[in-house]
C-alpha cells in the first residue's frame, strides 16, 4: 500500500470576487522512500495541493474534495485532533522563506523542543537532547551554544538547517518541502539539496518536493508531475520526463530555460501569462497559449491519460502521438546539444 | 601565468570604465559623539570596463556587492573611493546638477516588478517622466514615444492610462524595460530583472532584452546570480565575491575553463535540467556560511571556504588578478588546471600531488 | 548597554531643562503678571504689588530666577511655594499625585482588559457579529470626548440611578475623622468607578483596534504556518506564537500612554472633580501660580522620561531582536 494516495483533489477558495479553483483533479501517490516532485510556476496549484493534504488551509472559505489516504485513513476527513497527530509527525512540511518561518521570540532550541513534546512523551532534558543530535545532524557547528540563539541570529541557509531539522525531528515517514531552496543562493542551495539527500538516506523518508527549478527536480527526484493552473498535465519518472517529455507546456518549460550546457541563441517562450484561476480558459487550461493549439483543444478537457509505450508516464494532451515524439525530439536537440 | 596589475588594459574606446571602487558603511558607536568603529565593506576595490554593444554579466550570490556596485555606477551612491569614468570623462566627483545628462545616457532597470513602479502613477506617466525630467519633447511628442515604447516592449499601447497593479509581473518589468529605454540611453544597467519571475515570462524578458540590444545598440551590465541567466544574455562575465572580483572572462571560456575555485563551486552548484548529467557529477559544496563583510578575511577573502587553499600563502598574500590570455583574469594562486573538477579533484595542490602518484617517493 | 543608559540619561537631562525652561519663558512672555493674581487682581495695591513682587522674586531677571528654581530643585528637591496658597509644591504635588495615579493605573488595567478581550476576540472571528459591534464601539470610543462620556455617564448613573457617586475622590487610607469626607478602600474604588469607565473608554478603543490588527496580521505570519504544521493545537499557537509577536508594539504604546496620562488626566478629573495633578495644574494656570505650574510639569516630564525609558528596557528584554546601542 502506497504511503499516500491522493485521489481527485480538488480546492477552491470562495474570494470577494468569487470562486477561484487553485487545484482541480489532483492524483498521485507516494511510496516509502520515494521522492516525488511537483513542478510548476506561480498559481500552478503545487503548493496548495500539499496545503490541502496537510489541513494548512484557512478553514473558513476553503472548499475541498476528493481522499488524500494516508496509509488508508482519509486525511481530508479526519477530526482536527487526529490530523494534529499527524502533522509534525508522520508528514511535516517545511516552507519557502527560512527568514520568516521561525518564530523570531522564541530560541531555536525552544521551538525543537515544542517539535517533540507536541508529539512523543518525555521530559525536557530528553527533548533537548534530541533536538541536539538533529542539529549535529544537519550540520550547524558548535550546536551546544546555538541551540540557545535566536532565529536571527542565524543566517538563511542555517535556518533553512534548522527547519529541515524541526521536520525530520520525529521521523517522519514524508516530508513535504516547498520550494526550500528558491530564497536561498546558489551555493547555499547546493548545501540544503545535498544534506536532504543524505538525510533522506538516514531517516528513510519519503520526500515531495515542490518547486519551479527543472533542475532542482532533475537532480532529486524520482517521479515528476508538472502542473499549470491547477491541474496536473504531465506525470513520469524523471529520466521519462527529460527524454521523452510530451506536453506542448513541459516543452515550452525545457526550452525557456536558459543553460549551462547548451548554446542556445534565443530562448522558447511561451507567449501570455498563467490565467485566471477564477474563470479559468475552457477546454485544455493551456490552450490560449499554446503553439499546437487545435480546435478539439478549445471546447474539450483532454484526459490524463498514459502514453502508449508507458503506462506510467501520463499526460493531458489532445495532440497525436507522433507530434508529441517529433516535437519532444526537436527539444531535445537543442536544449542537450553539449550534453554528453 | 603572468600578474596583470589592472584586470582590463583600456583601449581608448571603453564605455564605462571602472577603477579601484570601495564602497564601504561605516559601522558607529559612541555616547554622544559617534565614531567609526568598523565598516560593512560592500565593494572592495572593483575595477573592470565595458565596450559600446557588449554585455557584461555580473553574478555573485547575495553579500558579494554587485547591487551595491551598480548603484554606485549609477551615482546613486556615492563611492567611497575609486574612479568611475563614462565615456572618457570622470563622473566620480560631478555634483546633482552635471550628473543631469549623463542620466540621459545611463539608465537602471529594478529587480522587484511590484515595488519599483509607483502605484498612484499611471503607466504613461512612469514611463514618460524621464523625458518629462530632461525635458525632450512637448507632452504631446512624450504622449506619442511613450505609445511607442510601450509598442516596442510587446505591450499594447491603449494600455498608456492604467495603473501597474492592473498588469502581470512580467508585464510590470516591461514597463520597467520601456522606462529605461525613453531617454534613448547608451547603457542599461539591469539589476536582477528576471530573478522575481516565472521561468516563463524570464523567458520573454530576457528575449525582449536581446532584441532591444540588437534594434538600439545598447550595452548591458546585467547583474544576476542565477549563472544561466547571465551566460545566456552576456559577452563577457565578472564573478563577485565578498565585495571583489575573483574572475573575468568571455561567456565561452569562463564556463568552460573556470580559474577560480569559488567559480568552480558556482558553476557546480547549479542544478543541471538533465537527470542523467546532474547525478553523475560530485558536485563541490562549498563549507559554511559566506562571512560578514564587517570582517572579511585577510588576504584571499574566500580562503576560509576554499577546497584549495594553502596556509601560509592564501591567508597572508592577497591575490593579483591573474592573467590567463585573451582578457581571462582570476585572483587565485592556485588555479583550477582543468575543468570539469569534482569534489575530490579540486582538493589543495598539495593533497592532491599525494594521491595522484601513489609510487613516487614523497620529497624528503 | 550601560553606553545606552548613559545616552539616555544625558538625553533626558537635555529634555528636562528644555522643558522646564520653555515653561518659564511661557510664563514670563505672558501677559499677565503673577504678583497682580495674588494681589487680587484688578484691586491690586501699590504696596501689595511691591512687596508680592519682591517675596516672589519677580523683580530679578529671568535667567537668575530660572537658575535659582534649578538649584533649588536639585539641590533641595524642592519645587518651591504656590504663588498663590504658600503652600509647599512638593506638598501639593504630594497630595494630588495618588488620585491621578489611582485613576490612570485603574484605567490602564481596566482598558487593558477591554482591549485584549475583544481585540483578540475580534481577530480571531473577523467580520463576525462581535467583530461588527467591536467596531462600532471603537468608533464611539475615539470619537467621544472624554467630557462628555463622563458627563453622561455621571448623569444617568449618578444623578438618575443613583448607583455611584457623583464626584469627588476618596482617599484609600481613609479621610481624616472630622472631615467629613468618605475614606477608606471601598469608598476609593466606589468614587472611581466611573472615572475610570471615562478616562479608559478612549484608549480601549484605540487598543482594541490596535490589538485586533496586531493580531489578525500576526495570524498570517508564516511562522504561525509552521506552528500550525507541526501538529499545535490552535490554542498553543495563539499563545506561544501569535500573542507573544503580536502583543510586542502594545509594551510600547502602554508604557507612553500611562507615561502621559501621570502627567493630568485633566478632563476626567474636571468632571469628576478628582483633584489629582491636571487639577491641580488648571487652577495653578487660573492663579498664574508658576510654582505650582513647574512643579506639575515637571513632575510629569520625570514620569514620562522614567516611563519611556522602563518601556524601552522591557521591550530590548522581550523582543530578542532589539539590541540597545
Amino acid at each position: 500500500m502506497p504511503l499516500l494516495d491522493v485521489k481527485d483533489l480538488s480546492t477552491s477558495f470562495r474570494t470577494e470576487d468569487g470562486i477561484v479553483k487553485a487545484v482541480e483533479g489532483v492524483s498521485f501517490t507516494v511510496e516509502k522512500g520515494q521522492t516525488l516532485g511537483i513542478v510548476g510556476e506561480s498559481g500552478s496549484g503545487k503548493s496548495v495541493t500539499c496545503l490541502t493534504i496537510m489541513g494548512l488551509n484557512p478553514k473558513r472559505n476553503t472548499i475541498t474534495s476528493g481522499e488524500a489516504l494516508w496509509k488508508g485513513d482519509d486525511l481530508l476527513k479526519m477530526k482536527p485532533n487526529d490530523l494534529r497527530q499527524v502533522r509534525g509527525n508522520d508528514i511535516s512540511m517545511i516552507f519557502q522563506d527560512p527568514m520568516t518561518s521561525l518564530n523570531p521570540v522564541h530560541t531555536i532550541g525552544r521551538q525543537l523542543t515544542e517539535a517533540i513534546l507536541l508529539h512523543r512523551d518525555v521530559t525536557k532534558k530528553v527533548a533537548r537532547a534530541r533536538a541536539l543530535e538533529l542539529l549535529g545532524a544537519v550540520g550547524i557547528p558548535r550546536a551546544q551554544t546555538r541551540i540557545d540563539d535566536y532565529p536571527h541570529q542565524f543566517s538563511g541557509g542555517m535556518r533553512q538547517r534548522v527547519m529541515i531539522a524541526m521536520a525530520l525531528i520525529n521521523d517522519p515517514d514524508l516530508l513535504i518541502a516547498d520550494e526550500p531552496t528558491t530564497a536561498l543562493d546558489v551555493t547555499t542551495q547546493a548545501q540544503i539539496l545535498s544534506l536532504m539527500k543524505t538525510l533522506q538516506e538516514d531517516f528513510g523518508s519519503a520526500i515531495i518536493m515542490i518547486t519551479h527549478d527543472l533542475g532542482v527536480v532533475a537532480e532529486l527526484a524520482d517521479d515528476v508531475f508538472v502542473m499549470y493552473a491547477a491541474n496536473v498535465v504531465e506525470q513520469a519518472t524523471v529520466y521519462d520526463l527529460f527524454s521523452q517529455p510530451k506536453h506542448p507546456y513541459t516543452w515550452g518549460l525545457m526550452g525557456s530555460l536558459p543553460r549551462l550546457d547548451a548554446d542556445v541563441e534565443r530562448l522558447t517562450q511561451i507567449p501570455g501569462q498563467p490565467p485566471s484561476l477564477l474563470r479559468p480558459p475552457g477546454g485544455c487550461r493551456f490552450h490560449p497559449r499554446c503553439p499546437y493549439v487545435m480546435e478539439v483543444c478549445k471546447t474539450t478537457v483532454p484526459a490524463l491519460k498514459p502514453t502508449p509505450r508507458d503506462p506510467n508516464h501520463l499526460e493531458k494532451c489532445h495532440l497525436d502521438e507522433e507530434t508529441k515524439e517529433r516535437e519532444a525530439a526537436k527539444l531535445l536537440a537543442v536544449t542537450m546539444a553539449e550534453a554528453g | 601565468m603572468e600578474t596583470a596589475p589592472a584586470a582590463n588594459p583600456q583601449t581608448g574606446d571603453e564605455l564605462l570604465v571602472v577603477e579601484g571602487v570601495r564602497k564601504y558603511f561605516p559601522i558607529t558607536r559612541g555616547i554622544i559623539f559617534q565614531k567609526e568603529i568598523a565598516s560593512v565593506k560592500a565593494v572592495d576595490g572593483v575595477s573592470f570596463s565595458v565596450k559600446p554593444g557588449e554585455t557584461l554579466g555580473i553574478v555573485g550570490e547575495s553579500g558579494c556587492g554587485k547591487s551595491t556596485l551598480a548603484r554606485c555606477i549609477m551615482k546613486l551612491l556615492e563611492s567611497t573611493d575609486g574612479r568611475i569614468t563614462f565615456e572618457g570623462r570622470d563622473i566620480t566627483k560631478l555634483s546633482r546638477p552635471a550628473m543631469r545628462p549623463i542620466r540621459r545616457e545611463m539608465t537602471m532597470i529594478f529587480q522587484d516588478p511590484y515595488a519599483s513602479l509607483n502605484p498612484r502613477k499611471r503607466v504613461g506617466f512612469i514611463i514618460g517622466e524621464p523625458l518629462e525630467v530632461h525635458g525632450l519633447g512637448s507632452s504631446n511628442e512624450i504622449k506619442r514615444r511613450v505609445q511607442e515604447l510601450l509598442e516596442v516592449v510587446g505591450l499594447n499601447p491603449e494600455h498608456y492610462n492604467r495603473f501597474p497593479h492592473e498588469f502581470s509581473g512580467g508585464q510590470r518589468q516591461r514597463i520597467g524595460v520601456a522606462r529605461a529605454l525613453a531617454v534613448n540611453p547608451k547603457l542599461i544597467v539591469c539589476d536582477e530583472p528576471v530573478s522575481a519571475l516565472d521561468v516563463s515570462v524570464q523567458a520573454q524578458i530576457l528575449n525582449l532584452l536581446k532584441d532591444l540590444q540588437d534594434d538600439f545598440g545598447l550595452t548591458y551590465i546585467f547583474i544576476a546570480h542565477d549563472l544561466n541567466v547571465v551566460r545566456h544574455i552576456s559577452d563577457r562575465v565578472m564573478v563577485m565575491y565578498l565585495g571583489k572580483v575573483v574572475e573575468v572572462g568571455s561567456r565561452e571560456v569562463l564556463y568552460r575553463e573556470p580559474k577560480h575555485p569559488y567559480t568552480g563551486a558556482l558553476l557546480s552548484a547549479v542544478p543541471i535540467a538533465n537527470p542523467e548529467l546532474g547525478r553523475s557529477r560530485t558536485p563541490i559544496v562549498l563549507e559554511g556560511d559566506v562571512p560578514s563583510p564587517v570582517n572579511p578575511p585577510s588576504a584571499c577573502n574566500f580562503h576560509p571556504r576554499c577546497p584549495r587553499f594553502v596556509e601560509g600563502h592564501c591567508d597572508v598574500e592577497d591575490p593579483p588578478l591573474y592573467s590567463f590570455g585573451n582578457g581571462h583574469v582570476a585572483a587565485c594562486h592556485y588555479a583550477l588546471e582543468r575543468w570539469p573538477m569534482d569534489a575530490d579533484e579540486i582538493r589543495r595542490p598539495g593533497e592532491r600531488t599525494k594521491s595522484e602518484h601513489p609510487e613516487q617517493p614523497l620529497p624528503a | 548597554m550601560f553606553r545606552y543608559l548613559v545616552r539616555r540619561t544625558l538625553w533626558a537631562i537635555l529634555l528636562f531643562i528644555v522643558i522646564t525652561f520653555v515653561t518659564f519663558v511661557i510664563f514670563y512672555v505672558g501677559p499677565n503678571n503673577p504678583a497682580r493674581a495674588v494681589c487680587g487682581g484688578e484691586q491690586a495695591k501699590r504696596e501689595c504689588l511691591v512687596r508680592a513682587t519682591a517675596k516672589l522674586g519677580l523683580d530679578e531677571p529671568m535667567p537668575v530666577q530660572y537658575w535659582k528654581f534649578v538649584k533649588q530643585l536639585v539641590i533641595h528637591q524642592d519645587l518651591g511655594t504656590s504663588f498663590a496658597t504658600s503652600q509647599s509644591v512638593n506638598e501639593r504635588i504630594k497630595e494630588a499625585a495618588p488620585v491621578t495615579a489611582s485613576l490612570v493605573f485603574g484605567g490602564a488595567i481596566l482598558w487593558m482588559i477591554i482591549g485584549l478581550t475583544v481585540g483578540i476576540f475580534s481577530a480571531l472571528k473577523p467580520r463576525s457579529l462581535t467583530d461588527r459591534f467591536a467596531m462600532v464601539f471603537v468608533l464611539i470610543g475615539v470619537s467621544a470626548h472624554p467630557v462628555w462620556i463622563g458627563l453622561i455617564l455621571e448623569y444617568v448613573f449618578g444623578v438618575k440611578l443613583g448607583w455611584t457617586p457623583i464626584a469627588n475622590y476618596a482617599n484609600f487610607f481613609g479621610a481624616p475623622s472630622d472631615s467629613g469626607q468618605p475614606g477608606g478602600p471601598w469608598q476609593w474604588f466606589y468614587h472611581l468607578i466611573l472615572p475610570w469607565c471615562t478616562f479608559a473608554l478612549l484608549f480601549a478603543a484605540l487598543y482594541v483596534r490596535m490589538i485586533r490588527a496586531n493580531v489578525m496580521e500576526t495570524l498570517n505570519e508564516d511562522f504561525v504556518r509552521t506552528a500550525r504544521a507541526k501538529g499545535a493545537p490552535e490554542r498553543q499557537v495563539l499563545t506561544a506564537h501569535v500573542l507573544r509577536n503580536a502583543l510586542l508594539p502594545v509594551v510600547t504604546m502602554l508604557g507612553m500612554d500611562i507615561g502621559i496620562s501621570l502627567g493630568g488626566a485633566i478632563f476626567t478629573e474636571s468632571v469628576f472633580q478628582l483633584p489629582g495633578l491636571g487639577q491641580t495644574a488648571i487652577i495653578g494656570i487660573n492663579n498664574q501660580d508658576l510654582a505650582i505650574v513647574q512643579g506639575v510639569i515637571v513632575f510629569a516630564t520625570i514620569a514620562i522620561i522614567i516611563f519611556n525609558l522602563l518601556v524601552d528596557l522591557l521591550y530590548a528584554w522581550i523582543d530578542p531582536r532589539i539590541r540597545l546601542t
